[in-house]
């Protein structure tokens, strides 16, 4: 006899292979808390050799976005190393060239079409690692997101670095070097924008103030 | 020397996750170290869901579950494991990647398992007493070296048909070829290599799907004795 947790598998099975992202809990909660147990050693068992599902375009987008928040939220790297890690693998998945990206900011931020080799300078330094990513403004981090097709969070939790990640703030496992980077945080809220700087400048060096 | 190109990540899509493999083989082996890494990113992505649903499904060796809190967060240390593993993989075999893929999950619930018990939120002993998982040895070594050797024999035979052999070549589908009972191998052949939903499964072999859910739970449970049993 078919058992409900033999059902709740082949239910599981079904929805990874097409490529519907199941979760695990919610399959878990379906059988008696005696099954669970069993179920989640079968489950893993399964996904241990499981084929790679059949995402559709959608639920691979879903799934970068995931990914590449899970990394910002633990700050899988310092942040100027994820920028450079990441961003160019973003731009390209959103087919953009950097000119191209400099443009879609540009018509975000209604920025002059003059400005716009400026702003590709400066996706080029960030993604090459010459540029502090403390320094990208709201605005630009808004704008860049939407360009990229992934949440705003994402980018602002990477370019704040592990003092802005969530887990920080979580019971005991604060950093103990939260404080100081909490310092140079406050720091950047509150150095004068020099004189010199045009929009450009104050979008992707401004920090959070632009 | 001409080296192969990137693929665009939108081309990487419709990548299967054994060739993103292959080209990260490809990269590291000649030195490639910057297009390694971009196919191992590649290869991170695709395999998030993958990591995430095996430490919500990971279960201490004397029993027990994390909560769910502390599931999400043994989850994103493994995905970090994961992509950092590719300064290190030397594998290349599907098989290899997905077994390192397991060991990276359950040292990361291990780890968060031995943090709670410090925070004495824990009480369930010593995990390391019963955890065999050594960061050099893991529970599916002895199979992957029994696989890699006939693997070894098959490429010496010419054959014509790249996709079968393809198939042929995957640690699992080598594995569910050594299940004895033809009912429980028919299932699984249908399920990991055609991917066919239970219903069809039923379908294609005039049962119930009552007996495929069957036959998948029966079956699954060798296949992962069969993986585990041969050591050397």
């Amino acid at each position: 006899m078919t058992t409900e947790r033999e059902r709740v598998l082949s239910d599981f099975i079904d929805a990874w292979n097409a490529g519907r992202r199941p979760d695990v809990d919610a399959h878990l909660r379906r059988v008696d808390a005696a099954e669970r147990d069993v179920l989640a050693d079968e489950i893993a068992s399964f996904l241990t050799w499981a084929p790679d599902p059949e995402y559709d375009d959608a639920a691979l987008v879903a799934l970068t976005a995931d990914a590449v928040a899970a990394l910002a939220q633990a700050g899988a790297a310092e942040p100027g190393s994820w920028w450079s890690a990441w961003l160019p693998l973003l731009r390209r998945r959103a087919a953009l060239t950097r000119a191209q990206l400099a443009d879609r900011l540009g018509e975000r931020l209604g920025l002059a079409a003059a400005t716009r080799p400026k702003a590709e300078r400066y996706l080029g330094d960030l993604e090459e690692g010459r540029l502090d990513p403390a320094g990208l403004s709201a605005g630009l981090l808004d704008s860049l997101a939407g360009a990229l097709g992934i949440g705003a969070s994402v980018l602002h939790q990477a370019a704040r670095g592990r003092a802005a990640s969530a887990p920080l703030f979580r019971g005991d496992d604060v950093a103990p070097d939260a404080a100081a980077d909490l310092d140079v945080l406050a720091d950047a809220l509150t150095t004068q924008v020099p004189q010199d700087w045009d929009e450009i400048d104050v979008l992707f060096r401004g920090g959070n103030s632009a | 020397m001409t080296t192969a190109p990137v693929p665009n990540p939108l081309e990487c899509r419709h990548l299967r996750e054994d060739e993103l493999l292959r080209l990260y083989c490809h990269h590291r082996d000649r030195g490639e170290d910057e297009r390694a890494a971009e196919m191992w990113r590649q290869l991170a992505i695709r395999s998030h869901d993958r990591v995430v649903a095996m430490a919500r499904a990971f279960r201490f060796p004397g029993g027990g579950r994390l909560d769910p809190e502390d599931a999400a967060d043994a989850a994103q240390e493994a995905f970090l494991r994961v992509v950092e593993m590719g300064a290190s993989f030397a594998g290349s075999a599907l098989g290899q990647f997905r077994a390192a893929l397991r060991q990276c999950v359950q040292h990361a619930c291990l780890d968060h398992g031995r943090r709670e018990l410090r925070h004495e939120r824990r009480r369930a002993g010593s995990l390391d007493e019963r955890y065999d998982g050594a960061a050099d040895a893991g529970p599916f070594d002895a199979a992957i070296a029994r696989h890699s050797v006939e693997q070894a024999q098959l490429a010496a035979e010419a054959e014509a048909d790249d996709e079968r052999r393809r198939v042929r070549s995957e640690l699992v589908a080598w594995a569910i070829g050594q299940i004895r009972n033809d009912n429980y191998r028919a299932v699984l052949e249908l399920t990991y290599v055609e991917r066919l939903s239970a219903d069809e499964i039923a379908s294609r072999l005039g049962i119930t799907p009552d007996n495929v859910y069957a036959r998948r739970s029966r079956g699954l449970r060798q296949l992962e004795t069969i993986l585990r049993d041969h050591r050397a």
